[in-house]
């Protein structure tokens, strides 16, 4: 606006070495970035350390400026809203008890059949003070890092559902990709029957369902969660339902990530689990009848711990009593006494 | 207030300070793309506040938005926003090119060609970040996004011009350049 009203201050010639530069300078840090990208981050972490005061020091009036102008909407609807609101809060009180019955049964069935407790999973609350919404980028950044225990991998959810996964963390900030992040990638399983598959994100607002087993069915309103496979994050976190998409089924988050100010870190303690110790029977080798190979510590591997292992049973029949010897004279009584069809 | 200016750029400095505003206004609009709120609720990619100082002070003040500030600029862009390094920086340097090359052209416009004029040059923003990305990827990436942080960017540039033009009048225009 009005740019032509202004003289131009400087001739265009001077400005073309300069721009030669940083345009090398550009897809040199590009560059670096793809091959060091670890070295990038750990800046990337430190600097956003040190800016956090800033980001939360104007996070503060953007929120507040963002919930007045979203109260003078809701000032018209208050009554509407609030109808709405005690219908729900009825329904919820009934599934409230329901819950609470069907985890008493739970405990029960569980101390009956002797079953494995859930893991523990700890939890820490963070705000978002950071949200990047560009065309090919979903992040968050979190005003909780290392210092909290906040370590990478962990998922965050918020109050209806699971938003994303932690990626980087620094000492008091860390950063979060989104589900619907194009590199977003978590293994789900889809009640009811606990079909496994992959949900990827695509930065559209429902990550599609990718590498789903042939032939397996889905239908809209099927619950997706966190299947829990690779052990990193816990299984059961609710994520959304199935919707189909054509050919394709997308999953309709509960949880809306671009309007989340406050979200829960979970801390998945499962233990990593460990195959069982092979037992020499077990080696192909020694089952093939070969002599075991000698194990290899040149490598700097130690040698497999093997179990002992008690021999194997051998089968034995039933002892059996050793047959009488007839006394003489008694097998001419028998064989009088049996019937020689073919004789006679 | 032009006077309080002009002085305190002869005694303390301000002349420094006053220079920096492009340039500090650009980081603001970084801040405030990367902000967790957005007014235009929840699909639409937040606008590129930070192209619209670069594109401005490009024009007017050549001198106190250098190729280097730009790029300056887009690399706090790729710390804060969490994506890969260098994409916004090679970006807003691939836009200051455009914009540099036909200065002429883009600096005569005025009224809504001058939104006309930001227009272009926030399509070959958008149009470089998405090559980058493609190129970066090694696949053919969604355009939808790149429309409507086109189209966003572009409206929003309206109003926000009228802030910069202001700006300028009052702060940093009395302050000539002496190149």
């Amino acid at each position: 606006m009005g740019n032509g009203t202004w003289r131009i201050s400087r001739s265009r010639g001077g400005a073309h070495l300069p721009l030669v530069i940083v345009a090398a300078l550009a897809v040199a840090l590009i560059l670096i970035g793809k091959a060091q990208s670890s070295l990038f981050d750990r800046a990337r972490a430190g600097i956003v350390d040190w800016m956090r005061p800033a980001l939360v020091a104007t996070r503060t009036p953007m929120e507040a400026l963002n919930r007045w102008v979203g109260s003078v909407g809701e000032i018209f609807v208050v009554y509407q809203e609030n109808l709405r609101l005690k219908e729900e809060n009825a329904r919820l009180r009934q599934w409230h008890n329901t819950a609470l019955v069907l985890q008493d049964r739970i405990k029960r069935y569980q101390l009956l059949l002797h079953a494995v407790p859930d893991p523990s999973i700890s939890s820490s609350v963070a705000r978002v003070i950071g949200r990047a919404s560009h065309p090919f980028l979903q992040t968050m950044i979190l005003d909780a890092g290392t210092a909290d225990g906040i370590k990478p991998g962990q998922a965050v959810v918020d109050q209806r559902g699971m938003i994303g996964r932690v990626f980087l963390t620094g000492q008091r900030t860390s950063w979060v990709i989104l589900l619907t992040d194009l590199n977003s990638r978590i293994p789900v399983s889809i009640e009811p029957n606990t079909d496994q598959a992959i949900m990827a994100g695509d930065n559209s607002p429902m990550p599609v369902i990718e590498t789903l087993a042939r032939g397996v069915q889905l239908h809209e309103g099927d619950q997706v969660v966190t299947s829990g496979d690779g052990d990193i994050l816990p299984a059961g976190i609710p994520i959304g339902v199935i919707v189909a998409d054509g050919p394709r089924y997308r999953v309709n988050l509960f949880a809306d990530q671009t309007t989340a100010q406050d979200v829960q870190i979970l801390d998945f303690k499962q233990p990593p689990e460990h195959p069982p110790a092979v037992s020499p029977g077990e080696l192909p080798v020694t089952a093939a009848g070969l002599p075991p190979a000698v194990a290899q510590t040149n490598q700097g591997l130690p040698p497999p711990q093997l179990q002992p292992v008690a021999p194997k049973p051998v089968y034995k029949p039933p002892s059996v009593a050793p047959p009488v010897q007839p006394a003489p004279g008694t097998a001419d009584d028998n064989s009088d006494s049996v019937p020689d069809n073919g004789d006679r | 207030m032009r006077c309080a200016v002009e002085r305190l750029g002869g005694v303390m400095g301000g002349k420094f300070l006053t220079n920096t505003i492009p340039v500090l206004l650009g980081l603001l609009g970084v801040a405030i793309t990367n902000l967790p709120f957005s007014i235009f609720g929840s699909w639409i990619p937040s606008p590129m506040y930070a192209l619209m100082p670069i594109y401005f002070w490009c024009l007017v003040r050549p001198d106190l938005m250098s190729p280097g500030w730009a790029f300056a600029i887009g690399v706090i862009h790729d710390v804060l926003s969490g994506g890969p390094p260098g994409i916004w920086a090679a970006s807003f340097v691939a836009t200051y090119a455009v914009i540099d090359r036909q200065r002429d052209a883009f600096a005569g416009l005025s009224g809504w060609g001058a939104i006309l004029g930001f227009a272009t040059a926030a399509l070959a923003a958008c149009t470089a970040q998405y090559l980058i990305y493609c190129i970066y990827m090694w696949r053919l990436m969604p355009v939808s996004g790149s429309i409507k942080e086109f189209a966003v960017t572009s409206v929003l540039y309206i109003p926000v011009a009228f802030l910069l033009a202001w700006i300028h009048h009052r702060f940093v225009g009395p302050l000539r350049s002496e190149i």
